[in-house]
């Protein structure tokens, strides 16, 4: 076989693929540099030679079609093979060049954009061209071979030209539903980072290419029809996105309701299993019908409105930030809140008093029943405080001093004991506490359960930052069968780790498992902060901005996920889980409701199933 | 005997309408059941889907079927002028595309009724991308008529996406106001009001399309 001659005969039948497609990746770039030059701003184009480049593994797949077709029809090939030809060597000689001329034209955008800005003294490094470039040049190597592949078999252009597109598209969309341990599509699947993905691109071409040499050595030849083609494509969309939907959006949605109201936050809080909106309403759920009965006035202050302003130079903090902790006392409701006041003083917050206050609910209104001053747990530096109300027992955190009180009835608060400087600082889990055993200190306090304790000394370990936190209403610990986990979610995957025994002082706690996340649960938001992640009954609820994840955490069995609620362009700001199992959330939504180019803010109330 | 000729077209064409149909409501109800995004965007992303894949199976072998089925001699030999020919193959197509954009847009309405959407906003915007892929398949009968091939029928379609769009690009960011309402990409934004004045320009020159169009398919020679 005579090489030279092969390979120019291959130039010379694709030259006008070469020169259409050519055409087709140039206008855009050289379009932009018209305009651009139009403006005054110099014959230059970055921002379409980029979005020229991504579609590459369209051409890149075309060139393959062409590149094959002309041998493959009935008569050419029974001549060529009737030729003293090796079909592997010629197949692979046609793969190597038409490789070659879709790289070079694939080259062309990016040639054009480097040449063109630096001649008009334009900044090169720019972040799109280094990071976005690299992937489509490789999926476009991915789509030739599999394009190729596809020719070989089925023998028409187009046919096999969609037919390598939509492999491609399966094999590129696959991996995202897996839990692979990606994360970033920038560090995970960038050229940067050899991982899975890449490999996993280059595996998909090698394996094309063999298969294509194979076909073509005996002769394979898939009789194809384009209504079964498009029957099948269709079908294998429908898949991913089953597969996709079952990822992504398992979690039933039973109910939900638009809420009229301007008043914020959008907090939900729990009295005796009865969900309370913002402070001012209880959520009755019958027959999953969300309807809120208002138990406050209108023109009365909800008990956050009522904390959370300011008086002179001195600032009022309240805790929790949004809400309350709400106890019933025979038919009257109160309110537990922390209220922090502090002053700005050269450029540093002074905290000055700390109040443990009740308020009861009297004529529509929060009528404050009791105050107690905390005010000596104060010592320097920033404040945190937190509380967690145990039947009728109260555990006020604020700095590193603990105070339990009394609060059968609420309207007389009654300390009961008090420890000054008994609390560590908050910390973070990192990756190297996963190899060794870790010692949580064992809060002091007799007066509530063992289980209690146990509970609350790991979140306050863990949770009780200097921002805000959740311990008032949930915790990170489960207990099944006696056996007590805490759970630590992070950018890259959610943590269990069991205790595995404690003493009077401490808790001695190891790694347990771990579930990455899969890249569309990572694409979600950032998980690491511990803010809106609780246990309860054996599972984990993952809540950010507009994604809420359900994890089975039970003991003695592995991570697995049970729901994915996603609502794009929506934030939730709290949740509830009800007696009954179902998730109650609320939830800000910006649409667009067609009218004018405006987006809307809307408040909705959402009914879930919980997932089992 | 158009009436036999439209016949002949709708049963060869049918599944394409069965097809396009079965996908569209399974991919709308899907989508609106989710509800990962808002309804208007859903909405967006099905239209957006139907105006370049719709066209595209229909376009596919109107035309080149004939040839690839040897059947285009015998078509020729029947005692019809071809422009019949053309514009049974033409309004069977335009049929099917506006039936299946009726059917998508009707089932928004209902999937989305009383949510966060106007009332006919959603039909109103899948409608006006539904009348953009009508006018795209239009352009492509010009240059596809002639076709022998899918895979020709499909470059010409691709050309013709491929074209507007760089034209639509062009007038958009130059800001060309006069030349923006010649696309027929230039109607998806519309939905807000003067969809009217686009669509009748868009009319009166696919009515001039489509005598050429019409032309060329008249004066094919070569078609074996």
């Amino acid at each position: 076989m005579r090489v030279q001659r092969i390979i120019h005969q291959q130039i010379c039948q694709l030259r006008w693929h070469l020169l259409a497609c050519l055409g087709l990746i140039m206008v855009l770039p050289i379009e932009e540099a018209a305009v651009n030059m139009h403006a005054g701003a110099g014959f230059h184009s970055i921002g379409m030679a980029v979005a020229a480049i991504m579609f590459s593994p369209l051409l890149a797949g075309l060139i393959a079609c062409a590149n094959v077709q002309g041998d493959l029809s009935e008569k050419r090939y029974i001549f060529w093979r009737s030729k003293p030809a090796n079909v592997k060597k010629l197949m692979a000689l046609k793969f190597s060049v038409g490789l070659i001329v879709s790289l070079a034209i694939i080259a062309c955008p990016i040639m054009f954009a480097v040449v063109s800005s630096a001649l008009c003294g334009r900044d090169l490094d720019d972040p799109p061209v280094k990071y976005y470039v690299p992937v489509p040049v490789m999926v476009a190597v991915m789509t030739y071979s599999l394009c190729f592949g596809c020719n070989v078999i089925v023998r028409k252009t187009a046919r096999s030209w969609l037919l390598g597109i939509l492999l491609a598209g399966f094999v590129l969309v696959v991996p995202f539903m897996l839990p692979l341990g990606f994360t970033d599509i920038v560090s995970d699947i960038g050229l940067w980072a050899l991982g899975f993905y890449p490999a996993t691109v280059f595996a998909i071409s090698i394996i094309a290419f063999v298969f294509a040499l194979y076909a073509a050595q005996h002769d394979w030849h898939l009789k194809t029809n384009l209504r079964g083609l498009l029957w099948a494509g269709t079908g294998l969309v429908f898949l991913l996105l089953m597969l996709f939907s079952s990822q992504v959006a398992n979690v039933r949605v039973l109910n939900e309701k638009e809420i009229e109201s301007h008043w914020r936050p959008y907090s939900l809080d729990k009295v005796e299993g009865k969900p309370i909106f913002q402070g001012r309403s209880y959520v009755n759920l019958d027959d999953s019908n969300i309807s809120l009965e208002r138990f406050m006035d209108e023109r009365h202050p909800a008990i956050v409105d009522r904390v959370s302003r300011r008086k002179g130079d001195t600032y009022c903090q309240p805790y929790p930030r949004a809400g309350g902790v709400y106890k019933k006392a025979g038919d009257d409701l109160y309110a537990l809140v922390i209220h922090s006041y502090w002053r700005h003083i050269e450029k540093t917050n002074v905290y000055e008093n700390v109040y443990l206050r009740s308020y009861k609910l009297t004529s529509g209104s929060w009528k404050q029943a009791s105050e107690l001053d905390l005010s000596d747990c104060l010592k320097e530096g920033p404040l945190r405080t937190a509380m967690r109300l145990f039947d009728n027992t109260l555990v006020v955190c604020i700095r590193n001093s603990l105070v339990v009180l009394d609060v059968t009835n609420p309207g007389e608060l009654k300390q009961i004991d008090k420890k000054v400087k008994v609390l560590g600082g908050s910390w973070s889990l990192e990756y190297e506490d996963r190899k060794k055993e870790i010692a949580v200190p064992l809060v002091p306090i007799d007066n509530i359960s063992m289980e209690e304790r146990i509970r609350l000394s790991i979140d306050l370990m863990y949770r009780f930052n200097y921002s805000d936190n959740d311990i008032y209403e949930s915790s990170i610990v489960d207990v099944q069968d006696g056996k007590f986990a805490f759970f630590s979610v992070s950018g890259r995957d959610l943590a269990r780790f069991d205790v595995i025994r404690w003493d009077r002082e401490n808790i001695y706690c190891r790694f347990g498992t771990s579930r990455p996340f899969t890249i569309l649960e990572s694409l979600s938001g950032q998980w690491y902060e511990e803010y809106g992640t609780l246990v309860e009954d054996g599972k984990l609820y993952c809540r950010r901005r507009n994604t809420l994840l359900v994890f089975d955490v039970r003991s003695g069995r592995r991570i697995r996920k049970l729901g994915h609620f996603v609502r794009m362009d929506c934030h939730i700001d709290d949740m509830g889980i009800l007696d009954d199992s179902n998730i109650l959330l609320s939830a800000r939504w910006y649409v667009s409701s067609g009218e004018g180019r405006s987006r809307e803010q809307k408040k909705f109330l959402y009914l879930l199933k919980n997932p089992e | 005997m158009f009436r036999m000729l439209l016949w002949k077209e709708w049963q060869e064409n049918r599944w394409k309408l069965l097809f396009c149909g079965a996908a569209s409501v399974v991919f709308t109800v899907m989508l609106f059941r989710i509800r990962i995004v808002p309804d208007f965007s859903n909405c967006m992303l099905i239209s957006l889907v139907q105006m370049f894949v719709v066209p595209v199976v229909y376009a596919l072998d109107i035309f080149s079927g004939e040839v690839s089925n040897r059947t285009i001699h015998l078509l020729f030999k029947i005692p019809v002028p071809r422009w019949m020919l053309f514009f049974s193959k033409y309004l069977v197509s335009v049929a099917g595309i506006v039936l299946i954009f009726v059917l998508s847009g009707v089932l928004m309405e209902l999937l989305a009724h009383g949510r966060e959407m106007r009332v006919l906003f959603l039909f109103k915007t899948n409608l006006l991308c539904g009348a953009a892929g009508f006018f795209l398949f239009t352009w492509f009968c010009v240059f596809g008529c002639q076709s022998r091939s899918e895979a020709g029928s499909l470059g010409a379609m691709f050309g013709v996406f491929v074209g507007w769009g760089i034209a639509f690009f062009w007038a958009t960011v130059c800001e060309v106001g006069w030349a923006a309402p010649f696309a027929p990409y230039s109607l998806i934004q519309l939905a807000e009001g003067g969809a009217v004045g686009t669509i009748f320009l868009q009319s009166l020159v696919s009515v001039g399309v489509l005598c050429l169009a019409c032309y060329r398919y008249v004066s094919i020679r070569r078609y074996l």
